[in-house]
């Protein structure tokens, strides 16, 4: 669904600054591997968001101490994970009133 | 002086973007085959299942130089300067009173045209125009390597190629 990705990586960012690879992990472990999301397609969603002004990036050492780009989020990108989650919630109550009323 | 200068150059150089991206690429590649080789997978496998997972890496780069080519800051300063030189040609071409200025008028209209031109062609992308060798293909693994961080180190290559053998 048009721009579910986005909205879990404001999730996912909203803790903390993160690579992708963590963003990745944290998305797959809380989804318990249920979605199939491929981890590069990330990436474009990553740089879009950062167009839009809604996380910044910056190269720093990883854990393991390796170069890596770390994202974060913005208070742009907080106020759009507020308007995404409310609109999100939104969708899915909609939906499950009308599957609901189609199954009885 | 000449670190602003060579800073505002790379901000124009396509290396330099690929570069980096394919920098955070790798990164996330080779953590992905180190978190299949803890799990008792041999290298060629491990490798095999990160590319898997990750995707077709050379498009998500592709789309990733275009994204952060098109919307670097200066560039959207300079493509909105480009038509605000055009419109200011085509005023001046309309209200010009006397005959030197209208050609004032037409210079600003030809450099308006001719540079929003440039950004065009700059942004089309030269892999759309020619197709691959026949032999190659980008998920193919190098089964030489022997740790995932050696083999990216081997040879002068761009880092992505270090990951996806010939």
């Amino acid at each position: 669904m048009q721009g579910t990705l986005e909205l879990l990586i404001l999730k996912t960012l909203s803790r903390d600054s993160m690579h992708g690879y963590g963003i990745a992990q944290r998305i797959h472990e809380a989804a318990d591997d249920l979605l199939k999301i491929e981890d590069g397609s990330l990436y474009p969603a990553l740089y879009r968001m950062e167009e839009r002004g809604w996380v910044t990036s910056e190269w720093d050492v990883s854990e393991n101490n390796r170069r890596a780009k770390f994202y974060k989020l913005t208070k742009a990108g907080r106020k759009q994970l507020e308007a995404e989650s409310a609109n999100w919630a939104r969708v899915s109550q909609a939906i499950s009133r009308i599957l609901q009323t189609a199954g009885g | 002086m000449k670190k602003a200068l060579k800073s505002l150059f790379h901000r124009f150089d396509r290396e330099v973007i690929e570069r980096q991206i394919e920098d955070e690429l790798r990164f996330h590649l080779e953590l992905l085959t180190e978190h299949h080789l803890d799990r008792n997978m041999p290298l060629p496998e491990a490798k095999e299942a990160a590319l898997k997972r990750f995707g077709n890496v050379e498009q998500i780069k592709e789309e990733c130089v275009e994204i952060s080519r098109n919307n670097r800051l200066l560039i959207r300063v300079l493509k909105s300067l480009l038509i605000l030189v055009f419109l200011a040609g085509v005023c001046v071409r309309i209200f010009s009173p006397e005959l030197h200025v209208t050609r004032i008028g037409d210079v600003l209209i030809y450099v308006g045209i001719l540079g929003r031109l440039f950004f065009y062609v700059r942004g089309l992308n030269p892999s759309q125009f020619t197709s691959p060798p026949a032999n190659t293909s980008p998920l193919k693994l190098n089964e030489t390597r022997h740790t995932p961080v050696d083999a990216y180190d081997q040879r002068k290559r761009t880092p992505l190629e270090r990951v996806i053998s010939d």
